[in-house]
């Protein structure tokens, strides 16, 4: 009895911050949202997304790029970690670290150093802007793929290669057939963890002179035009886009484990 | 049993740690949420005695003291040195005049929009520096306090402002009206400038860079960027759009010339945004980039070739390249060119009817506007202070000639003359304002910092936009930088619809026969 009344306490600190940091928030932009500068309840700002074309533009453009980015990071990242875990080095800690150190060094001061790099070999940044958007945003979110994929790889148990390669399986088959399936979870939260914030990180492009712009750009210029509402209702379609998307890749996180579960 | 206990034992350690660590976190919230300012604010109204003072500057925007040994500037009137940051040293200076304690609580922020969004918020201060629309947006709204009538009292040797603020920025703030009241009546004037093209002569002939038509040449494709500002990159796109107009012999030469600049300048109506915003958008093409702050440093490092400037960020541009053996001009238009001034206002959410407050508001500006520290905000800032010390100091031309003049050698470049008479006393050809330069700093700095007087002749101010207006410009600007939707071909749409369908399809099959499973 006494035990569970601490561990009530212990939450309490937690629901605070819930309310007030994610709650709280929430309300107000449900508010703006549906509302005109008058107060009064309206679905404009949300027929307005729909039916204008520059801001289904802006959709489309944040969506290609968090796409292409979101690939780009898998294809590199997967490798990688299926190498570290795979590696039979003693200390894989201190390999997981060379990857994970970039993260250590403030992420501005990173991209100004990147923007030299991509000058001196494109001779003018400007030439190319959503090749520079993909690479800083890759370079950026990379560990974040890197280390859910390092994640279930290690985890997976090396019995289940051997009875495949004992079955006759060749190496590549094995890879696909076993490696791959069971670890999807891994992707699905890697991607999910890349995929959002490059749809809004828009510090990267402007860093890197991409001057189209993505979601949080909007949002922020309706901001700075004291245009609330507009700004709040972008937000939340965002919001709804990403619920949607981590709703549906929860439920195949729990189908591909059934399915790992199968084999 | 004894590894037993001994588990439970530090268990029971990690939760009376986890535990207190919560509590913590709790008190810490629970202080966090008490309004920041109430012990200041008890301790200001009932000692009577420390008034606090709640400034809210552009950032980088006063000199923050802490120079190097050998920067004294040594002038004719003495020597002026930064130790402190200047509103440090107000605290002092006030207490000594005015016999009051007093405590500047000074904060930052970055654009006008964001200090507009942060007093809507609730955000309170008694006195903010925004720029002259900002100003005029919180004048027609009824925010502000007006200055009161000591403050224009030029007998009184304590108001330096009245006494030292620059005929020219004078006239300007009693000219320029908001609802019938002058703007001088509810702003102080702190620094000012204009609008123009910083470029590197080697590669760009000057006469291409005094026309805002750059922005669209095709000449300098990819090396020019513009600011990520809608009203400055609006502005310059008007005066490249009307550019034959505006140099024309009929439009020069007539009789309302000024008035007519300002309004063709701040057209903002229906049909003058659609023809703008096809403009900007042939700008995005062809630009470098819109940027905000990384201009300078791309123009320094060589990355482009111009770039849109104010005069103030300009200076100090070509003093960081200088260093490096570098040089940079600056070039005003000759359409046409954006004045624009920030200035010192009184909030009412923050001053209200508190007369020590509004007393100490009044003597920081005043303070701002001693010549000397006029001087060091400009050699910390490098804009132009409205502070030019009028008929009763002649510090700060003495700073100016400090820093320009220079004496003619043998291999030196011709020595010109630089009559910047018409900041210090309105007349344009006053002969105790030359200044003895090189033929180099009529494009410079100087030109930069105190431009010639016929760049001021079609300068204009930029106006405050109404809710309407702003929200009109806003969606031009958003037109520009969106990617539209219109321009995916067909095909584009197709694949985005069969990538769509064919995930959605996969998703249901696996769905279906897992639960066929």
């Amino acid at each position: 009895m006494k035990k569970t009344f601490a561990r009530k306490y212990l939450g309490i600190p937690y629901a605070v911050f819930l309310v007030l940091f994610v709650i709280a928030p929430l309300v107000v932009l449900f508010y703006y949202a549906f509302t005109n500068s008058t107060g009064h309840f309206t679905l404009a700002n949300l027929a307005g997304f729909f039916t204008d074309s520059n801001t289904i533009g802006t959709l489309v453009y944040s969506l290609c790029l968090a796409f292409v980015v979101t690939v780009a990071c898998l294809l590199i990242a997967y490798p990688i970690a299926y190498v570290l875990a795979r590696s039979k080095f003693k200390s894989k800690a201190v390999l997981v670290m060379l990857f994970v150190m970039p993260m250590w060094i403030n992420f501005t001061l990173r991209l100004t150093a990147l923007k030299e790099i991509l000058n001196l070999i494109e001779g003018n940044l400007a030439y190319y802007p959503f090749l520079n958007s993909v690479i800083g945003m890759t370079y950026d979110f990379l560990p974040f793929m890197i280390l859910p994929l390092y994640n279930t790889l290690v985890k997976l148990d090396g019995s289940l290669l051997e009875a495949a390669q004992d079955l006759g399986a060749g190496r590549r088959q094995t890879f696909f057939r076993i490696t791959v399936p069971l670890s999807m979870p891994g992707v699905i939260s890697g991607v999910s963890m890349v995929f959002l914030p490059a749809m809004t990180n828009y510090v990267v492009n402007d860093m890197l002179y991409n001057s189209t712009y993505i979601m949080g750009s909007l949002i922020g210029s309706y901001f700075s035009a004291y245009d609330w509402h507009n700004g709040s209702m972008i937000a939340l379609i965002l919001l709804a886009i990403i619920g949607v998307f981590t709703l549906l890749s929860g439920d195949s996180e729990e189908d591909t484990r059934r399915g790992g579960a199968l084999l | 049993m004894i590894k037993k206990m001994k588990k439970s034992h530090s268990s029971l350690a990690v939760k009376a740690v986890a535990f207190a660590m919560a509590s913590m976190l709790m008190i810490a919230g629970i202080i966090g949420l008490l309004p920041e300012n109430a012990s200041a604010d008890t301790a200001a109204t009932d000692s009577g005695k420390t008034v606090v003072l709640r400034v809210c500057n552009w950032e980088e925007y006063i000199d923050l003291g802490e120079w190097e040994d050998d920067e004294v500037i040594d002038l004719d009137n003495g020597d002026i040195f930064g130790e402190n940051p200047l509103y440090e040293d107000f605290d002092e200076w006030y207490y000594e005049n005015y016999g009051v304690k007093v405590v500047v609580e000074y904060s930052c922020f970055g654009t006008n929009e964001e200090l507009y969004n942060m007093l809507t918020i609730g955000d309170v201060y008694d006195l903010v520096c925004p720029s002259d629309y900002m100003i005029m947006k919180l004048m027609s709204e009824g925010k502000l306090v007006s200055f009161s009538d000591d403050f224009f009292d030029a007998e009184n040797e304590e108001n330096y402002y009245v006494r030292g603020a620059s005929p020219f920025i004078q006239q300007a703030f009693e000219e320029n009206q908001i609802n019938g009241e002058a703007w001088k009546n509810y702003a102080a004037c702190y620094m000012w400038g204009v609008t123009g093209m910083l470029y590197n002569p080697e590669e760009v002939p000057r006469e291409d860079a005094m026309t805002w038509k750059i922005l669209n040449n095709p000449d300098y494709y990819r090396q020019v960027t513009v600011k990520d500002n809608v009203r400055d990159t609006m502005f310059a796109g008007i005066g490249a759009l009307k550019s034959d107009m505006l140099l024309s012999e009929e439009f020069i030469n007539s009789d309302n010339y000024s008035m007519r600049l300002r309004d063709e300048m701040n057209d903002v109506s229906e049909e003058n945004l659609a023809v703008l915003q096809e403009y900007l958008q042939d700008v995005r093409n062809n630009a470098y980039s819109f940027e905000s702050d990384s201009g300078k440093a791309d123009m320094i490092t060589g990355k482009v070739l111009a770039n849109l400037q104010w005069s103030g960020d300009a200076v100090y541009a070509m003093d960081q390249a200088e260093e490096d053996d570098y040089y940079l001009e600056y070039a005003i238009p000759d359409e046409c060119t954006n004045l624009w001034f920030d200035g010192w206002v009184m909030l009412k959410s923050g001053i209200g009817d508190d007369e020590a407050k509004k007393q100490a508001a009044e003597a920081f500006v005043n303070y701002l506007s001693m010549p000397e520290n006029a001087v060091r905000n400009m050699y910390y800032i490098g804009y132009t202070s409205a502070i030019t010390g009028g008929e009763y100091d002649d510090t700060v031309f003495q700073y100016i000639d400090w820093t320009y003049s220079a004496e003619e050698d043998e291999d030196s470049e011709e020595i010109v003359e630089y009559n910047v008479g018409y900041y210090f006393t309105g007349e344009e050809d006053n002969e105790d304002y030359i200044i003895y330069t090189t033929e180099d700093q009529t494009r410079r700095q100087l030109y930069a910092q105190y431009p010639p007087k016929d760049a001021i002749d079609r300068s204009a101010i930029m106006w405050y936009f109404d809710t309407e207006a702003n929200a009109r410009v806003n969606q031009m600007w958003i037109n520009v930088r969106c990617f539209n939707a219109k321009s995916i071909p067909v095909w584009l749409w197709v694949i985005i619809g069969a990538a769509f369908g064919a995930a959605v399809f996969v998703m249901i099959r696996t769905k279906v026969n897992n639960r066929a499973k």
